[in-house]
């Protein structure tokens, strides 16, 4: 074949080019669906977000947070002892889209869960350098003020539950969720109870200090406060997630 | 008049061509200083002025959509249908349809822009449109290869040129990327999550990421090249037979890299290291490109003394040559561990940016400019201005950043005698603040020259607005 | 006899495989591309083409014979 044929006809050239550019997306991407051990098995520790987690996480997505904090721990000595043990596949495998970020212009924020109090967040995401003298990161002044539209939340567990999220609906995807996560936390992935469930979490909780108001402080503190908090590492021999590597 | 001695303009479509190059400035002009308002942000925070749309998580995909898909996608726009009608010696096809794409691709980009500041995002990376705009784009990019395809189907001329199969890979591969990276279950008009999640929507999104680079701000750059280098020159490029080479190893090996912007997280090891290793190889057809683009002038390097039009091509292959040895450096799991959530990338990504894809475009408008609206440029001296500003400007930048970025992955994996961090996070961040406020400075020396370019641009259609004036007025019987 | 066109079913060869494969695509364009004088001539001879294209044409360097025609009315796939 002369190079002439494809340089002289557009649809073979069109062909060609898709079949050239089809091959290495294919290999990559298509296999992290099928092999196992893509994801480790963590037992059922990892959870889907509660209906509160979510809004936060909602929050976090629009106020464009990852865009400075990454979400991701590497396997590294200084990583280790300034953010705690390297990222599990597991960890994100409920994270519609993924939040691992690409630019640290703060620090990671992905086992940021309990590493701070409530009280300490809210300052801190309200007037950052009150706390940080030296940051550089936005005061969110608004988060207190708005008051939390989960008016939707049906819809959003709905959404993500088509994606293959286990939030139930059904009685067996209920039960389903029992045998793996256990009661408690299967009444949190409940849809048809997803609004009291929210509000008893933030009322539980307190996140932003204000017990009168539902604010999106609360739901986004909700949301930090359970980041990398939900495997409990001291379960696991020391070798145990290398072979998922 | 006769078909044979119809002048270029009227023989080929240049409205469509004309208005995709103005506003490719319009972007630029606003995206580059949406970009020096980011920059000051880092260096003095009190610029948040704690309003929700101003702040550096709400501004910063705004940025970047307007100088990718604002600036960068107008001039591919402009530059391709420009150069498919030339190189096939035929009109654009279905200039209704060509006109969709320019309202449809501007009126997506504006919408998408506000829609960010207002806090409607996807959350991903450079593909932040919520899903009815990604819709409404798609008909545009469908609308786009259904123009491109039809004119050069209908082309005079049997070959189809070098720089048209460029273009070709880029609308395939966008729309391909385009499609896969957005699918998405919509909870409303302005919300939806993906399809995918964790580590296998992390390695579409970076094959996306990466790919976006690769088609969108690469391949369809070097269409421009082999098209505007070798009139700018008036030679022909430096070898047919390279670019073959170049073509094909370009867009095979471009896919498969994605990986590498995923080094030491959670996806699989077998994947980066693949990732990293085409990485490494893209480097032949990458200099291969370039090359190619730099010895067109072969035998005819005083041009470079006497056109500044040259100037800002042949210096836009340096800094690509510069920028795409620089990637696979960083690709390498040892340097990236290193240099990855630091400046470095971002210093990287803008000598690509600025040095490749804007300065190669300014380049292509200076040589397009005169031909559209048939007038010579204003004025060459301002080229010139422009040209200097603009490269004090990346140098600037990428030194800044580079300071930055080593620094900060430096201090940050620094230990003290007893095995302690030696420094916390927020002691990087302090040592930050002074390349941050270079960078700034080098973004807006950047931005002067753009300004300059569009002052020039300005004159020079005004005088030929105002020479049609004249002339009208002189033969009003002209038919 | 055949026994060795079991190593190309085996998974843990597909690295060596698709190595082979696309290394030989690429050995492969590379002699078609450069090795044979009158093909590296007709295949350079397409560089003009953007050069044609101009009524306001400037002096251009000399150019060896033409081969490709120019300027006629072609379709696809002819």
């Amino acid at each position: 074949m002369r190079h002439e044929q494809i340089e002289t006809n557009s649809g073979l050239m069109l062909l060609l080019i898709l079949v050239v550019i089809s091959i290495g997306g294919l290999v990559e991407i298509v296999p992290l669906f099928y092999i196992n051990e893509t994801v480790e098995d963590v037992k059922g520790a990892v959870r889907p977000y509660t209906p509160l987690e979510l809004r936060g996480r909602d929050i976090y997505i629009r106020e464009g947070c990852y865009l400075c904090h990454s979400q991701q721990i590497r396997p590294f000595r200084d990583e280790w002892l300034r953010y705690g043990h390297y990222s599990l596949a597991a960890e994100s495998q409920y994270d519609h889209p993924f939040q691992w970020g690409s630019k640290r212009t703060g620090p990671d924020l992905a086992r940021v869960g309990n590493k701070y109090s409530n009280q300490w967040q809210v300052q801190h995401l309200n007037a950052p350098r009150s706390v940080v003298p030296q940051s550089i990161m936005p005061n969110y002044p608004w988060l207190l003020q708005t008051d939390l539209d989960y008016s939707d939340i049906v819809g959003r567990m709905r959404a993500l539950r088509w994606t293959g999220v286990p939030y139930s609906v059904t009685q067996a995807e209920y039960d389903a969720n029992v045998k793996i996560f256990g009661k408690a936390t299967a009444d949190l992935l409940d849809i048809n109870q997803a609004q009291d469930t929210l509000l008893k979490q933030a009322r539980d909780r307190e996140f932003d200090s204000n017990p009168v108001r539902l604010t999106e402080m609360d739901a986004l503190v909700a949301y930090l406060q359970v980041l990398g908090t939900m495997v409990d590492f001291t379960q696991y021999d020391e070798g145990y997630f290398t072979k998922f590597r | 008049m006769s078909q044979s001695s119809a002048l270029p303009a009227e023989q080929y479509n240049y409205s469509i061509v004309r208005r995709f190059t103005i506003m490719a400035m319009v972007w630029a002009v606003l995206g580059m200083c949406v970009g020096v308002y980011l920059a000051s942000e880092l260096a003095w925070p009190f610029l948040n002025f704690d309003i929700p749309q101003l702040t550096f998580g709400r501004l910063r995909p705004t940025h970047t959509t307007m100088v990718i898909f604002g600036f960068g996608g107008s001039a591919l726009f402009a530059t391709s249908y420009y150069i498919v009608q030339r190189t096939s010696q035929a009109r654009l096809a279905f200039p209704w349809l060509a006109e969709f794409t320019f309202w449809g691709w501007t009126g997506g980009v504006a919408l998408g822009v506000l829609s960010y500041v207002f806090g409607i995002t996807q959350g991903r990376e450079y593909a932040e449109f919520e899903w009815p705009l990604d819709i409404a784009i798609t008909l545009v990019w469908v609308s786009y290869f259904a123009v491109y395809v039809e004119t050069l189907r209908r082309r005079n001329q049997p070959h189809i040129y070098v720089a048209n199969w460029f273009y070709l890979a880029f609308i395939v591969a966008v729309a391909l990327l385009h499609i896969f990276n957005n699918l998405a279950v919509p909870v409303s008009l302005t919300k939806s999550y993906s399809l995918f999640a964790g580590v296998q929507d992390a390695m579409t999104q970076w094959w996306y990421g990466h790919n976006a680079v690769g088609f969108f701000l690469t391949a369809a750059f070097l269409g421009m090249m082999y098209y505007f280098v070798p009139k700018q020159a008036g030679r022909p490029v430096y070898s047919y037979r390279l670019s073959i080479i170049h073509f094909w190893a370009l867009i095979f090996l471009y896919m498969w890299a994605g990986g590498h912007h995923l080094h030491w997280t959670s996806l699989p090891d077998w994947v980066s290291t693949l990732a990293a290793t085409f990485s490494v190889i893209l480097l032949m057809p990458s200099w291969g490109g370039m090359i190619n683009g730099i010895m067109t002038l072969s035998g005819a390097w005083d041009k470079l003394r006497s056109d500044p039009v040259l100037l800002f091509l042949i210096t836009s292959l340096s800094f690509y040559g510069m920028s795409t040895f620089e990637g696979p450096l960083m690709s390498l799991k040892s340097v990236n561990a290193l240099s990855h959530y630091t400046d470095w990338t971002v210093g990287h990504v803008h000598s690509g940016a600025l040095g490749w894809v804007a300065l190669v475009s300014f380049g292509s408008f200076y040589h397009l400019i005169p031909r559209l609206w048939d007038r010579k440029m204003y004025s060459d001296t301002l080229i010139y201005v422009h040209f200097w500003l603009a490269t004090i400007g990346i140098v600037l930048y990428i030194t800044s950043l580079w300071v930055a970025g080593i620094g900060q992955g430096l201090m940050l994996r620094s230990f003290d005698d007893y095995g302690n961090l030696a420094y916390t996070f927020i002691e990087t961040v302090e040592f930050m603040h002074t390349p941050y406020v270079w960078r700034a400075l080098g973004g807006a020396f950047f931005v002067a020259g753009t300004l300059v370019m569009v002052y020039n641009m300005a004159m020079t259609i005004a005088r030929r607005q105002a020479a049609a004036e004249t002339q009208l007025s002189a033969q009003p019987a002209h038919a | 006899m055949f026994d060795w066109l079991m190593w190309f079913t085996r998974m843990d060869n597909s690295k060596p495989l698709a190595l082979i494969l696309f290394f030989g695509a690429f050995c492969g364009i590379l002699i078609y591309v450069f090795a044979d004088k009158r093909r590296a001539q007709r295949l350079e001879s397409y560089k003009y083409i953007p050069l044609d294209d101009d009524n306001d044409r400037r002096q251009s360097e000399p150019r060896p014979a033409q081969l490709h025609s120019q300027s006629r009315k072609v379709m696809d796939n002819e």
